[in-house]
């Protein structure tokens, strides 16, 4: 109805899109007229002014004026846009759009097993990746505008939706390639480009067509750190060889590197993918450690981290594919109140982003159907988002992220002509989206149609549903603007963090089991700041002290679990027989439920242990369970790092593929051949910094390998070695060889039969942390005895009792009783065994194992004796605060079942729709994670 | 129905071998406190009196006792009966991760005739280790997808099968379907993801494929009643034993919906049903009660099934099913860890389940809940001497188990691991050799 205003040639304009379009979009940049202007326009500019009724005039793709007072020039086109407002053209912040498929990772496929194929994921086979050297699943030299295909049906889709400008980037591999800004209009694909190269992509998931290593979300995180760390020793080499070719060995050419040196020297900022909290905050460590500029896509829990991004100055591209409900999913399944809050809260992300000061943009994520990217963000408004915030979002604040503020992403003079005119406030319900400019083209699209359908990009539900259109879309469209209210989540119950916390707080009138010393009756412990203050007898209150009655309870020091696979998103780097680089640090999980359980069962510290995949493993975390806090704050600060090394069957059973050793001979080959290797990786370290010293020039430093360095360490004895080991010629083989080196394992972890050679294990100086009564679970299990921890502490062994299970974690107290039982060991030393005797095997025991003054405060409260069966955990006290309490416990699980029931009523009304973050390694809290 | 075990030699006690010894013709343990569970209660320096087998006579200090009886003084210990293991895999398998050690799944999901006591290996080195932390029965069950086989009642000493075996078939094992849309299939290692939609259905072909064999096996029985059979499926037969009533289908069910539909399955078929497993019996407990289904609990020291669940959800679910009047019994569902029974029940009591029920729950329960209670469960005349004498509190970690009956028998409680104790605790010290 709008082309009668038009007058003049402007008529015939029109003709040609609406012959042209929407086949065709390209064809429109055959005749761009020269200008033209849109008149009596409502102006948001996106700069914060607003011009209530203005002009802007367009010439050669640029806005040349734009203003209340702007008169178009004499035999301008011109359209009388009354009623109309016209916006910055819309930026979509991330996206594969114009990418051909073999650049995008593969799609998730409805009721199949889902990225296995090489069909769209134009990975073919890529052989298998022994280690980082491979470069495995890395394109860094692909740029997405090298790539452009402008035949891309979203071009349209988009466009029809408001957007002008989409950021592109390939997304197959763990480090897809680099971004470009891109308008989405164009004769051909290199007319897209506005800018490139915008940023370097980074993945931590990877399809399985990418084979080998890494094949754990920790060995991606140690590849993409390799990569960086070899990117910038490969400047440094190939600048001081450039400086003087003549005498020094020429640096190997390395594609993925020269990408990246190039990408580092323009100090591109990198983009980073992050959804909840945990994996905000392990980013930015990441991007800390590698020195580069992040950039975060994702951010759906940013707001419970907001305050940090903003105090970090670190963007956020929030992903708009608000996490929904699966529609296959069982309708009597019990989801989890973590999932079901972070569905609740999700959508107030960006108003928690704008109120902390945080800089953000928006993403469409796998949202198919572009008209939902609008509808969602009136979601993000309606909890709060000003308008004015959202439309930034959309548009200047994008521009500024990836550095096309000066270009594009307002409506000012000499910027680029994207423009969005609509009927009504973009952020209102049932406004249209009459026209769209870009890049001075106009095109004309007054409605949106349903959902774009492609066959393999990151969400093709609805190719693979048989070509239907994607039910997702009518329901997500119905839910849209049901509601205009303000959306607010359902409050939180405080279920994380310390129950009660003092400065000062004294346990009165208990049976205190120090360990180290005497069993007090009646005794009080003082605790102040965290640590015990005072251990006895009638030990006055100071006035400002929380008083915990103790009586009838027994009081013993924390427990500790020296071997534990609680708490982590990742267990097993198995892809090769010596993954040292990985590091469960890397991929610590503070969400999870274990954390609170094992409080429960008593435990104040455990040791986050690798699997026994391969013969030697990844980096330990010795934790403290501070439960509610980050990852960063379970880590307990002091503890030696260590590492896991594993013996015998797990690490030679068949693999797919193959991977040495598959004997015990092969085992002690590896292990020794790294440290060969480790040995000259040293000595190259030391050569290069005598060189330095001597004041000689050029000399290329040698590569920082992440491998080797915690293998150095462990030569050196700043490392301890933890080793998994069953059989007691294959435990004598590795002291042997620890020997040879000039180094000790510091334990045997398992040591089933270490009985059988307890005499050499105590000679050696390793101490041995086993379990109680476990056997037969294996064959080199079936020697087994529950007389062991007995029998090697008569011969002077150093033993712990361990879980290896989140189960088992939470009654390690019985399980030390069992020694009692099984060779008669006393009280007090099966106590040792889970207390005092763990913290010498991890190094901590200046801190923690007992109650003695000066140690921290981490308590363990029983009703009934602690090795009885019968004994209950009352109260758990980390650094002196109270992380568990029973009485506390029972209370708080009624206001959880509460707030629950009220989550699920609230989003039984919401729409359901593909959940895509299923295949997600979100929490495996329920896995019972062992590495026996 | 019984296998009666023949008293074999003249072997005296001093050198009881480890498997079915030879004693005197009775035995009679005198001086101990008797926890009978049964109607008498506690009795203080009880007297029992053992011959063929069985237990004759249980009284206070004047009990009569046969003249040229073997006598074992147990003043200062404590008799119970001997813990009943009502769900094991004993015998079916001895090292897990071997497979050709184990017996207890077959391929195919439509074995009820397969019985566990067929394979049971009565040499095992599990059966001394958990006999010997007062265990005496067990019954020996298969395991698989659908009608995996029947479990065998056993006790855990005898030279042979025959002299181990009470009843080769006390239940038939189902592992009742479960509807997940998502998951790991161990038999092909392929994940699978699937809508619910497509699991609900599949379960309901597996459900109905059920009903179907029980309607099969009714017509069979029927045709064999008026002689119409012309060659034996030995399938239906064995599922007649079902439809007539005389063997339960213990059901494999840990969720609720698997709970609840296993026990309307029951009810629709006419047939007597067990729970077995039962994690989340705990939030089905009222349902459990109403329709006087009994439970066989796994380990009580386990995870809840929910993150959302209580931390305690397993250690207090004996207690909440005792509270809404559910018979349950506790078992391991295990081979080489039975041996701690006692403290999967002791944890119960942690949480809240009285001590009484708690050790009923690994003796007389689960002998009543399986129908052999007139013959196991208590220490009263008439029933099979499956008893042990103690220290303390079967149920406490560090009681010692000193004497173990079984059968009538005085077993000998020696074991693979105790001979490694000894034999490695007896090495000499290094520096000592010479």
């Amino acid at each position: 109805m709008w082309r009668r205003r038009l007058r003049g040639p402007f008529a015939a304009l029109v003709l040609v899109v609406s012959i042209l379009s929407p086949a065709a979009p390209s064809a429109l940049a055959q005749a761009p007229p020269p200008w033209f202007a849109i008149s009596d326009v409502r102006i948001v500019t996106g700069t914060g002014e607003i011009i209530p009724r203005g002009t802007i005039v367009v010439r050669d793709g640029l806005i040349e004026s734009i203003g209340a007072d702007v008169t178009p020039p004499a035999g301008a086109w011109t359209l009388e846009a009354d009623g109309l407002t016209a916006y910055p053209g819309l930026i979509d912040a991330l996206t594969n759009i114009a990418l051909p498929s073999e650049l995008r990772a593969p799609a998730r496929a409805p009721g199949g097993g889902g990225g296995r194929g090489t069909s769209g994921s134009g990975a073919s086979q890529e052989g298998t990746s022994r280690g980082p050297e491979d470069r495995p699943a890395t394109f860094t030299w692909v740029t997405a505008a090298d790539h452009l295909e402008s035949d891309d049906s979203r071009i349209e889709a988009w466009r029809k939706a408001g957007f002008t400008t989409v950021v592109s980037s390939p997304d197959r591999g763990l480090l897809p390639g680099q971004a470009a800004v891109i308008d989405l209009a164009g004769e051909r694909p290199n007319d897209m480009v506005v800018r490139t190269p915008v940023a370097v992509r980074v993945k931590f998931t990877k399809s399985r067509s990418f084979r080998g290593y890494p094949n754990s979300l920790m060995g991606a995180i140690a590849y993409v750190k390799q990569v960086f760390f070899d990117a910038r020793h490969y400047d440094k080499a190939w600048s001081i060889y450039d400086a003087s070719p003549a005498g020094t060995t020429r640096p190997q050419y390395d594609r993925a590197l020269e990408a990246l040196r190039g990408a580092l020297a323009t100090r591109q900022p990198v983009l980073f993918p992050a959804d909840w909290g945990r994996e905000i905050e392990r980013v930015i460590a990441i991007a800390r450690e590698l020195g580069v500029t992040p950039i975060i896509y994702g951010g759906r829990q940013g707001y419970a981290v907001a305050e940090l991004l903003a105090a970090a100055d670190i963007p956020v591209l929030v992903n708009l594919d608000w996490p929904k409900r699966d529609r296959d999913a069982d309708p009597d399944a019990d989801e989890p109140l973590r999932v079901l809050r972070y569905r609740d809260r999700a959508p107030t992300t960006p108003a928690a982003l704008h109120a902390a000061g945080a800089r953000f943009a928006f993403t469409s994520g796998a949202i198919s159907d572009p008209s939902q990217i609008l509808t969602n963000a009136r979601l993000a408004v309606r909890a709060g988002l000003p308008a004015e915030a959202a439309l930034r979002a959309f548009t200047l604040g994008a521009a500024e992220i990836f550095g096309v503020a000066d270009r594009t992403g307002s409506l000012e003079s000499g910027k680029i002509a994207n423009i969005v005119l609509a009927d009504g406030d973009l952020f209102a319900p049932g406004t249209t989206i009459h026209t769209v400019i870009v890049d001075g083209h106009r095109f004309d699209g007054a409605s949106v149609d349903g959902a774009v359908t492609q066959a393999d990009g990151p969400d093709a539900d609805a190719e693979q549903n048989g070509g239907q259109s994607d039910p997702d879309t009518e329901q997500e469209n119905a839910e849209s603007d049901q509601d205009a209210g303000p959306y607010e989540p359902i409050p939180m119950v405080r279920d994380r963090g310390p129950v009660r916390t003092a400065d000062v707080t004294l346990i009165r009138n208990g049976t205190i089991l120090t360990v180290s010393g005497e069993r007090i009756e009646g005794g009080d412990i003082l605790i102040r700041n965290g640590k015990i203050a005072q251990v006895g007898r009638g030990i006055e209150a100071p006035s400002d002290a929380y008083v915990i009655d103790a009586s009838e309870r027994y009081v013993i020091p924390g427990i500790i679990d020296a071997h534990s696979h609680i708490a982590a998103e990742a267990i097993n780097e198995g892809s090769v027989s010596v993954s040292a680089m990985v590091s469960i640090r890397d991929v610590l999980n503070p969400d999870q439920v274990a954390i609170y359980r094992a409080l429960a069962g008593g435990v104040t510290v455990a040791n986050i242990l690798h699997g026994s995949a391969n013969p030697i493993g990844g980096q330990n975390a010795v934790i403290k369970l501070r439960w509610g806090g980050n990852a960063s704050r379970l880590l307990m600060q002091g503890a030696m790092p260590g590492i896991k090394f594993a013996l015998g069957e797990n690490t030679k059973r068949d693999r797919d593929p193959d991977r040495y050793p598959a004997s015990r001979m092969g085992v002690m080959d590896v292990i020794r051949t790294a440290f060969l290797e480790a040995r000259e990786y040293r000595d190259d370290g030391r050569r290069y910094e005598q060189a330095l010293a001597d004041g000689r020039q050029g000399v290329i430093p040698p590569r920082r390998n992440l491998k080797l360095d915690p293998l150095v360490e462990i030569l050196e004895g700043r490392r301890y070695v933890h080793a998994h080991s069953y059989r007691a010629d294959e435990i004598l083989q590795l002291l042997r060889l620890a020997e040879e080196f000039g180094f000790r394992i510091r334990t045997l972890q398992h040591v089933l039969e270490g009985y059988r050679i307890a005499d050499e294990i105590a000679e050696h100086g390793a101490g041995a942390s086993t379990f109680s009564d476990w056997w037969a679970y294996k064959i080199e299990a079936y020697e087994a005895i529950p007389y062991n921890a007995a029998l090697m502490t008569e011969r002077g062994v150093l033993v712990s009792i361990n879980s290896d299970s989140g189960e088992e974690m939470r009654h390690l107290n019985q399980e030390a009783a069992k020694t009692m039982k099984w060779g008669g060991t006393d009280a007090n030393a099966a106590l040792r065994m889970v207390t005092l005797n763990p913290a010498i095997q991890l190094g901590i025991d200046d801190r923690v194992g007992s109650i003695e003054v000066g140690k921290d405060a981490d308590l363990v409260l029983y009703r009934g004796h602690p090795l009885s069966v019968y004994g209950v955990v009352e109260m758990t006290l980390v650094d002196g605060q109270v992380y568990f309490d029973r009485t506390h416990d029972a209370r708080m699980r009624r206001e959880l079942a509460e707030e629950k029931q009220k989550l699920i009523e609230h989003q039984a009304k919401a729409p359901k729709g593909r959940d895509r973050d299923r295949r997600r390694p979100t929490d495996r809290s329920q896995a019972q994670e062992t590495s026996r | 129905m019984k296998l009666r075990t023949l008293l074999l030699s003249t072997v005296t006690l001093a050198l009881v071998s480890s498997a079915a010894g030879a004693q005197q013709d009775v035995l009679v343990i005198h001086g101990g406190q008797i926890h009978t569970l049964a109607g008498a209660g506690e009795i203080a320096d009880g007297v029992v009196v053992i011959r063929d087998g069985h237990i004759v006579a249980v009284g206070g200090p004047d009990t009569p006792v046969p003249d040229g009886a073997r006598v074992i003084d147990a003043t200062g210990k404590h008799l119970y009966p001997g813990l009943f293991d009502a769900v094991s895999r004993i015998g079916l398998t001895e090292i897990g991760q071997v497979a050709v050690t184990s017996d207890y799944r077959e391929l195919g999901n439509n074995n009820p005739h397969l019985q566990g006591a067929t394979a049971v290996h009565p040499a095992s080195e599990i059966i001394p280790v958990t006999r010997a932390n007062g265990i005496t029965h067990t019954v020996a069950a298969p395991a698989g997808s659908g009608l995996a086989g029947q479990g065998s009642l056993i006790n855990l000493d005898g030279w042979t099968i025959e002299e181990m075996v009470i009843d080769p078939g006390i239940y038939l094992v189902v592992q009742w379907p479960s509807l997940q849309t998502r998951g790991f299939n161990r038999t092909t290692r392929t994940a699978f993801n699937r809508t619910f939609k497509e699991a609900k259905k599949q379960y309901d072909e597996q459900v109905a494929a059920l009903e179907r064999l029980l309607a099969d096996a009714r017509r069979y029985d029927q045709a064999a009643a008026a002689g119409q059979i012309a060659h034996r499926e030995l399938k239906l037969e064995a599922l007649a034993r079902v439809t007539r009533g005389e063997l339960p289908l213990l059901m494999n069910a840990n969720d609720k919906r698997g709970i609840r539909d296993a026990v309307e399955f029951g009810k629709r078929n006419n047939v007597r049903v067990i729970i077995a497993g039962a994690r989340e019996a705990w939030k089905v407990a009222d349902f459990l009660a109403d329709n006087e289904v009994p439970v066989i609990l796994g380990a009580t020291q386990s995870l809840p099934t929910s993150e959302d669940d209580p931390y305690d959800a397993a250690y207090t679910q004996p207690a909440r099913l005792h509270e809404a009047g559910v018979t349950f019994a506790i078992s391991t569902f295990n081979a080489s860890s039975a041996r701690t029974l006692p403290y999967e029940a002791g944890q119960a009591v942690a949480f809240g389940l009285p001590h009484d029920e708690a050790l009923k729950a690994i003796t007389r329960y689960p002998a009543e809940i399986l129908g052999v209670g007139d013959d196991l469960g208590t220490i009263e005349a008439g029933k099979i001497a499956n008893l042990i004498v103690t220290d303390g509190d079967p149920l406490e970690i560090q009681t010692q188990i000193e004497v173990v009956v079984i059968n009538g028998r005085l077993v000998d409680t020696d074991n693979k691991h105790r001979r490694l104790y000894e034999r490695y605790r007896a090495r000499p010290r290094r520096g000592s050799q010479q």
